[in-house]
């Protein structure tokens, strides 16, 4: 009786996975499936199955162009943003100084921002400015919405982190330089390359303020919506495809690489 | 270099945190070899002391000598000193062999020396050699004690300094670890330097002991000492528990207390005699191995008493009972 009524708890349960994995996915399988297309209206089944649309996006050079300035962008960002995070963590949560709750309240601020204003006002100010956009301002304004996250994700490994490890280091006759590689590094790493991850990934899909920060210059996601408005065709779903899987790639190598280095320090200690 | 002469002064060291004083003007010597136990209950400002004298705390006023020279403002890097944290502090992303060799690795010492150094430290500590490759955060809690020991030893420091090391093991490991520290103590010949709010625990290892009371050091001398000869309540009450008996209520001349020890307060065969005699009532009674203790009220006071199983009957709880014990035994303390 009971184990009847278990097995009917599990399939539920099952049942219940699934739809939300589906809603999850289904969407993003069915832009899989619009690239498939050679018409530009969805009607599906499609009659024709065809890779047309991506022997169009791998032959034409905006492709290329577009991946280019969208990967300048986001490294650029995911660099700074973990190095401005790293230090910026260490005065949010390590250290206790005068002024850290302002500090902590106005660094998270721009978050709550909604990101359509905040690129209207990075637009005006730099205007003001007599800064012209290019892909360079847009790599400040995504900094400005992606350190306060980076910083965000370092600082929650600091939490955890025993500051007497810092001391007894100093104790044991590590310089402060030696203190911060030897100890204080090491431990904050998997939240850099968390964060790093983030960095990379929130400023490889921003169109709120690329929208109005890039100038002449387009990222991928730019491209996608305003050819999705004005002028499409199956190359749209077949691009985003590709860049999708261009950042499923960077997520990869960065665990590979993280793989390869641990195992390699391993070694080096054994 | 003389053996007998002090290794660490303190000369009128003071730390304030805003008013408290946290450490206030004290003076202290430590000998070279001795094994000193500070002990006081939490916010007396052993730690503080403790940190000041491993140069992780700045002093506002007084001076810290290591034989005779002035170290006071010497960074923890700089002097051959080296800690055991409360919290142990062990390198969570290291091994156990990282951990050990951190100090040497600083010191630029070769990787085989190093090694070689952590392996005979690992011995001397009690680990097994295949620890060596074991990230810390798979050693158990006494292990985890000895890897950090092991490291605090391998910069072969003058003084060893322990910031409450033993105080998060359970007792039957921590009575092991005493003993062990002990060992060590006179098998490497250095100078520890200890706090701990157990005094139990300070009795066990110690040579002589200090207790620390807001910010002073109110009594300093060896372990029997201290428990024979308390200078005060504060001193007495801290052994243990004990009884505070204002001294002019049994005809002893001035103000005062005495202090009477459970184990000399003891149940009288009727017609015995003793200097000052109580007549009670057993509250309750627990028995502590070969001894039993026991609570009796005499009017509004509260007594403890102590006796051996073996000794007598002891009435039970609510029975009446004539407890006494003579002036001699008593302890007279001023405050």
């Amino acid at each position: 009786m009971s184990s009847t009524r278990n097995r009917l708890v599990t399939a539920l349960l099952a049942l219940w996975t699934v739809l939300v994995l589906m809603l999850l996915y289904v969407p993003i399988l069915s832009v899989v499936l619009a690239s498939l297309a050679n018409t530009r209206y969805m009607r599906f089944p499609h009659k024709v199955w065809t890779l047309d649309a991506y022997r169009d996006a791998l032959g034409q050079y905006t492709t290329a162009e577009l991946h280019l300035t969208s990967l300048k962008i986001a490294v650029l960002v995911a660099l700074i943003a973990v190095l401005l995070g790293v230090f910026g963590a260490l005065a949010f949560a390590r250290f206790e100084w005068r002024g850290r709750s302002l500090y902590q309240r106005l660094l998270l601020l721009p978050i709550f921002f909604p990101q359509a204003v905040l690129g209207l006002a990075l637009l005006l100010a730099m205007t003001a400015a007599g800064i012209a956009p290019s892909w360079r301002t847009a790599v400040f304004a995504h900094l400005v919405w992606v350190v306060p996250i980076v910083t965000l994700v370092i600082s929650i490994r600091l939490y955890g982190f025993d500051v007497a490890q810092e001391e007894a280091a100093f104790d044991l006759g590590a310089s402060r330089l030696q203190v911060f590689r030897e100890v204080t590094l090491p431990a904050l790493a998997p939240g850099i390359v968390s964060g790093g991850l983030f960095a990379f990934l929130l400023s490889w899909s921003n169109l709120p303020l690329s929208i109005y920060t890039t100038g002449s210059d387009t990222t991928l996601p730019l491209w996608l919506f305003s050819r999705t408005a004005t002028n499409y065709s199956p190359l749209v779903p077949a691009l985003a495809v590709i860049a999708t899987g261009a950042s499923v790639l960077v997520v990869v190598a960065a665990a590979l690489a993280l793989a390869g280095w641990r195992r390699l320090v391993a070694r080096r200690s054994a | 270099m003389t053996t007998s002469g002090p290794i660490l002064s303190l000369v009128g060291l003071t730390r304030r945190f805003g008013e408290i004083a946290a450490v206030d003007d004290i003076d202290l010597e430590i000998l070279d070899g001795e094994f000193f136990t500070i002990v006081g209950p939490s916010g007396s400002g052993k730690s503080t002391l403790i940190r000041i004298l491993a140069g992780l705390e700045r002093v506002d006023s007084g001076a810290v000598l290591l034989r005779g020279r002035a170290i006071t403002d010497v960074p923890a890097n700089k002097r051959p000193t080296a800690m055991v944290f409360q919290s142990l502090a062990l390198f969570n992303h290291k091994t156990v062999g990282e951990n050990i060799e951190f100090a040497p690795k600083m010191r630029g010492v070769d990787p085989a020396a190093r090694r070689a150094r952590a392996l005979e430290l690992m011995d001397l500590v009690r680990l097994p050699e295949a620890y060596y490759a074991r990230p810390v955060t798979r050693c158990s809690g006494g292990e985890r004690q000895r890897v950090a020991l092991a490291r605090a030893l391998a910069s072969d420091p003058e003084i060893l300094f322990f910031d409450e090391p033993l105080s998060a093991i359970d007792y039957r490991l921590r009575k092991m670890l005493e003993v062990e520290l002990k060992d060590l103590h006179r098998e490497t010949g250095k100078t520890f330097i200890y706090i701990t709010h157990s005094l139990e625990e300070a009795m066990v290892m110690s040579d002589r002991i200090g207790i620390m009371r807001a910010g002073r050091l109110v009594q300093i001398g060896p372990p029997l000492e201290i428990y024979q000869q308390p200078r005060s309540r504060f001193v007495a009450e801290f052994m243990g528990e004990v009884n505070v008996l204002r001294a002019s209520e049994f005809g002893v001349a001035g103000e005062g207390w005495l202090v009477v020890r459970p184990e000399q307060l003891r149940p009288l065969a009727p017609g015995e005699a003793a200097d000052v005699v109580f007549e009670a009532r057993i509250v309750n009674d627990y028995l502590l191995g070969s001894r039993k203790q026991f609570h009796a009220r005499a009017d509004e006071r509260m007594l403890i008493g102590e006796i051996a199983v073996a000794a007598a009957s002891v009435p039970g709880p609510g029975e009446p009972v004539r407890l006494g014990f003579d002036l001699g035994d008593a302890v007279r303390v001023a405050e």
